[in-house]
């Protein structure tokens, strides 16, 4: 098994009494795309500057190839780190900015130039070299950040919500364009976000922390098909919790009422989340038979919500709310007030332990 | 023709020109004129071929851009860091706030006080020399009033403000990233200043030079009380020309040769932050 390029060992961080870092573990390998995704305060932020250098962590290693960096100044890390304003040395023009990281470490101003310049080339910014960072736009000014972390060659990127400054077209673009520099370069990155969506669109792996913990560690589709908790349950997409209860036979009964034997033998006694996508939940009409397998619950349209490519029904199941995904046309039946049948495949039904 | 928008800016504008005009440029102009002219109001070069000519001017001269000089380098030695560690290092709110008062409050004293003060500290029995001496520092008592030195050291306490308050005000606006971004970016700490901070803090540094040199080289009561005599500055015989020899004519062409010299030397540092910070704010 090949050695990981980065190990986070047992590492915590506290600001007064303020616990930003909890027990890290985390392990990346070579040429992996990592997102760190979790609301504002969740410490993803805080691990990222302990990788960087800028923090020192309270206990716990940070092992790169197998070497503890954890006591290296920043200077003297073989990693690099994309800011979140991007930090363009002002005084500087965009090639002297790029040149920067070749020259203090040494290199020779001929070799930097040709090194700065093949990098600025990548990031399609060869006109751009003698200008200053202020007179370049948003995107441009990213690019240039991205040019003069990766001149460096680092064995890891860090990124610090680097889109976040971008409108909402550009960030789409800049994503894509992330992802496949990352392939080009095969260089691991270590990405922070609290957009769920740009996690799941570049990350080959999502770390999602909450309260300065791990919650979970997985490929996006696992993290959004089987969460590992409520927190993650809920952060990511939209998810019906409703709460349930297992008995000695394998019975599940849901709180709201209805109950459904259980395929996973498995499954100990006691209390549970079911995690329902609303995508997963089909509406059907009250008068459908009862001969589809699956779990079947009988609710109430609240409301119906047209969202262009499809709809948002709003339901009522035993006095708890449930929000259903709808593709296709419009029908008579979906109006508010009218009884329906919410259907889900047994596949479809996911549960976490403990109670909503 | 004024357009009818632009009238009443213009009128707006019209008491601070006048004020401007009345106070700053009327004097000057006076003083320039009287420095051309005889005391029969002919127009002559002489005052200034005077000048030229004479080697005591061109020592004074020389001893008034020396101190202002020494007193600049002296402030920014001790007032950048000092403006660092007050922008910097300390942490403490209300800590920082004594320091900036300290710093200020004795700008509200009068200059001759603060400089009778000096007088008392560096005299051949003063805490200064005490200090010295009992360190072991100087076998005998040195003599700081009515040289140089002593002068400077007046200069320097009295206009030291004036840098820590510019450095201070730039240092505390520079984004800390910036020099995180150079750390990454594989520079030691040392390097980081040398390259990130120190340009970027220039700015503030040549403003506050400038208005150091400004003032150090126009200062009268400072060197004319820690002189003790011995020592002549040129604001000293502007003063002698004006009050004792009567001599306006004379007094202009020494006024303005101070001020011309001042802008030269005030010219090249401004010349120095337009190349190396070509519109950094």
């Amino acid at each position: 098994m090949p050695s990981s390029l980065l190990s986070i060992e047992a590492v915590s961080k506290k600001f007064g009494a303020f616990q930003a870092l909890h027990q890290i573990d985390l392990e990346v390998q070579q040429g992996e795309f990592i997102a760190l995704l979790g609301p504002s305060g969740c410490g993803k932020t805080t691990l990222l500057r302990t990788l960087a250098g800028f923090l020192h962590p309270d206990a716990g290693r940070i092992l790169i190839e197998g070497r503890d960096i954890g006591k290296l100044p920043p200077h003297q890390r073989p990693l690099n780190t994309v800011f979140q304003n991007y930090a363009l040395f002002p005084h500087m023009t965009v090639m002297e900015n790029v040149c920067y990281g070749p020259r203090r470490q040494g290199m020779s101003k001929s070799e930097a130039l040709k090194q700065a310049q093949a990098a600025l080339a990548m990031m399609g910014l060869e006109g751009f070299a003698d200008r200053l960072p202020r007179q370049l736009s948003g995107g441009q000014q990213q690019r240039v950040a991205l040019a003069r972390a990766v001149v460096n060659r680092p064995k890891l990127l860090l990124l610090d919500e680097p889109l976040s400054a971008l409108d909402l077209k550009l960030r789409k673009r800049m994503q894509l364009e992330l992802k496949q520099l990352q392939n080009q370069l095969g260089i691991a990155f270590v990405f922070v976000t609290h957009d769920q969506e740009e996690a799941l669109t570049m990350a080959d792996r999502i770390v999602v922390m909450n309260a300065g913990r791990i919650e979970q560690v997985g490929p996006g589709d696992h993290i959004y098909d089987r969460p590992a908790t409520h927190f993650v349950a809920d952060f990511i997409g939209e998810a019906n919790l409703l709460g349930c209860h297992v008995d000695e036979s394998g019975q599940l009964h849901f709180a709201i009422g209805g109950r459904h034997p259980l395929k996973d033998q498995a499954t100990v006694q006691g209390d549970y989340t079911a995690i329902i996508r609303p995508e997963h939940l089909r509406l059907e009409p009250a008068s459908t038979g009862r001969d589809a397998p699956g779990l079947r619950l009988d609710v109430t349209i609240l409301d119906v919500v047209n969202m262009g490519s499809h709809q948002m029904l709003y339901v009522k199941a035993g006095g708890q709310a449930l929000a259903i995904r709808r593709m296709g046309p419009q029908q008579d039946w979906l109006s508010p007030g009218l009884p329906a049948v919410a259907t889900l495949a047994t596949d479809d039904l996911h549960l976490v332990r403990g109670l909503p | 023709m004024i357009s009818r928008n632009l009238r009443p800016l213009l009128l707006l504008l019209a008491a601070p020109i006048a004020f401007f005009a009345t106070f700053f440029v009327a004097p000057i102009a006076v003083v320039a004129l009287a420095s051309f002219a005889t005391d029969a109001g002919q127009f002559t070069w002489s005052h200034y071929l005077r000048i030229l000519a004479d080697q005591y001017h061109w020592e004074v001269i020389l001893a008034t851009f020396r101190i202002g000089i020494v007193t600049t380098l002296a402030c920014i030695v001790i007032g950048y860091p000092l403006a660092w560690y007050m922008v910097r290092i300390i942490r403490l709110k209300t800590w920082r706030r004594i320091c900036v008062i300290l710093l200020i409050v004795p700008l509200f004293t009068s200059n001759i006080v603060r400089s009778f003060g000096w007088m008392v500290l560096l005299g051949r029995n003063g805490l200064v020399n005490d200090m010295l001496v009992s360190t072991g520092i100087v076998e005998r008592p040195m003599r700081f009033l009515g040289t140089e030195t002593g002068i400077i050291i007046g200069l320097t306490y009295i206009l030291l403000p004036f840098i820590v308050l510019a450095v201070g005000n730039v240092l505390a606006q520079l984004d800390t990233s910036l020099e995180h971004a150079s750390c990454d970016l594989g520079a030691s700490a040392p390097s980081t200043f040398w390259h990130i901070t120190l340009p970027l803090s220039l700015p503030g540094l040549i403003a506050g030079a400038i208005m150091v040199f400004a003032l150090a080289v126009s200062a009268y009561v400072t060197p004319a009380l820690l002189s003790g005599g011995k020592v002549t500055v040129l604001s000293i015989l502007i003063f002698q020309q004006y009050s004792s020899v009567f001599d306006f004519h004379y007094g202009g062409a020494l006024s303005m040769v101070l001020l011309i010299l001042t802008l030269i030397l005030v010219a090249m540092a401004g010349r120095i932050r337009g190349k190396h910070l070509d519109g950094v704010a």
